[in-house]
């Protein structure tokens, strides 16, 4: 959300800036026709600095992870991974409410059986990614899921290669689960970004 | 003493309206409304229990789908149903046709999703009925027969309820023992050892490392325990303070034998 801001911040002071010097360049007389001309162009070069500025700061900004659910297809949560501290939560339950609700759409609109890979509201995006016996959920709230949604896959494809075979007749002991938390730290600092 | 927390998925099934939802109701954490098992047929609500076995805690968490009874939507609940590991079916014991369809349907259903689970049979409203009702007598039977506890229960009066839960979890965590110590495991002899090993169980016990962590090095200031070379009533005043804190995380019962077991332990270390 902060980087959200400072885009907006950023959008709204080139847009400022342009609007300002071409009210300069049009409605200011000129002693010649050759230093509006350099006006008008030293305008255009700046505002397309402004734009190319804009596109790098938006093509680097991290997609901000707040929440990961990893979880089994049955809807039992292995771990749980949050940016914010939500006391009223109860983590299990959400898991397994976010498989049955998956459940229904499949069941209810989905006669061949796909997956629901993403789940959309107002401030939010809920990401799904499926493995045979890894569901990874994550929630994000920066508008940008498109960037996160092979990095999901990625980071899932690596659990159900190193965890997968276990996960597959898994007991419910937790731990017996190893340690997944290393692949899922580099999915939450970006490592899985190219 | 060994922690070990375990998830198991169960499923309540039964027919529409013998009480399943009533019958848990007020025994589980509940986070989302009834409407929902109306809504999506489904519904996951959580009971914990913790089993204190000798050198072993096991905090079995059930997760627990309440699945719609209606028999018509057997694809959602086929669906629900997937990798469950125990089963609790119930019928109303003043309705007793919906006793007959535990194991004419409900028991079928199951095994053709997934197969043999543990299973405990619950008769629903026994508090509706008079005393050796042929009702009762029925599930039973049914129950000796399958191979399966049998519990008369009550939603309204709470009869038996827990007993549901304790029989399943019981059922559950059969083949669960502590892990076999191994040479690395022996037990420490320095008081040094002893107070790693005391800060390193009572991390893994709390889960959050990084709090755990500062908790530790909160309640060592406090007692004046230098880890370099700690003394043993610095030592023994801490694990008062780790006590309390897990009174809080864990449950008292579970505070007090860590804190007689660490105790124990400083006071047999050498050094």
């Amino acid at each position: 959300m902060e980087q959200d801001i400072k885009i907006e911040t950023l959008i709204v002071m080139s847009l400022a800036i342009f609007a300002v010097l071409a009210a300069v360049a049009f409605l200011v007389p000129f002693e010649d026709e050759n230093t509006k001309l350099f006006f008008i162009a030293l305008v255009a070069v700046l505002t397309s600095i402004n734009v190319a500025g804009l596109f790098m700061v938006w093509r680097h900004t991290p997609t901000v992870v707040d929440e990961v659910f990893l979880m089994t297809p049955s809807g039992m949560l292995l771990k749980h991974y949050t940016r914010r501290l939500r006391p009223d939560q109860d983590t299990d339950i959400l898991a397994g409410m976010l498989t049955a609700v998956q459940t229904f759409v499949r069941d209810s609109f989905d006669e061949a059986g796909g997956k629901l890979n993403e789940i959309r509201f107002e401030n939010y995006d809920i990401l799904i990614s499926h493995s045979k016996n890894v569901v990874l959920a994550a929630i994000i709230s920066t508008k940008k899921p498109e960037k996160l949604r092979v990095e999901l896959k990625n980071a899932n494809d690596d659990i159900e290669t190193q965890f997968g075979e276990m996960l597959s007749h898994w007991s419910g002991d937790k731990s017996e689960l190893g340690d997944v938390d290393s692949i899922m730290k580099k999915f939450l600092s970006g490592k899985y970004r190219k | 003493m060994e922690l070990r927390e375990i998830l198991k998925k169960v499923v309540l099934l039964g027919d529409g309206g013998v009480g399943k939802t009533s019958l848990i109701a007020r025994y589980v954490v509940n986070k989302f409304d009834d409407k929902y098992i109306a809504t999506i047929g489904t519904k996951v609500s959580k009971k914990d229990i913790q089993v204190v076995r000798p050198d072993l805690i096991i905090n079995l968490k059930l997760m627990i789908w309440d699945i719609l009874g209606q028999k018509e939507y057997s694809k959602i609940r086929t669906s629900s149903m997937s990798g469950a590991q125990g089963l609790i079916l119930v019928g109303d014991l003043s309705r007793p046709e919906t006793v007959r369809s535990l194991e004419d349907f409900w028991l079928k259903e199951v095994k053709l999703a997934v197969g043999n689970i543990p299973t405990v049979i619950v008769g629903n409203k026994v508090d509706l009925l008079k005393k050796e009702s042929m009702e009762a007598a029925m599930i039973e039977a049914m129950g000796m027969r399958l191979g399966y506890p049998t519990l008369l229960c009550s939603a309204k009066t709470g009869r038996n309820v827990e007993e549901i839960f304790s029989t399943l979890g019981e059922m559950l965590l059969a083949d669960v023992t502590p892990r076999a110590k191994s040479q690395k495991d022996k037990p420490p002899q320095t008081l040094a050892e002893v107070v790693d090993f005391i800060v390193q169980d009572f991390c893994a016990q709390y889960g959050d490392l990084e709090k755990a962590m500062l908790i530790v090095q909160h309640q060592f200031e406090e007692a004046g325990v230098d880890i370099r070379k700690p003394a043993k009533d610095a030592v023994l005043h801490a694990l008062d303070g780790l006590a309390k804190a897990e009174e809080l995380t864990l449950t008292k019962s579970v505070a007090r034998v860590n804190l007689e077991e660490r105790q124990r332990m400083v006071i047999l270390s050498k050094g």
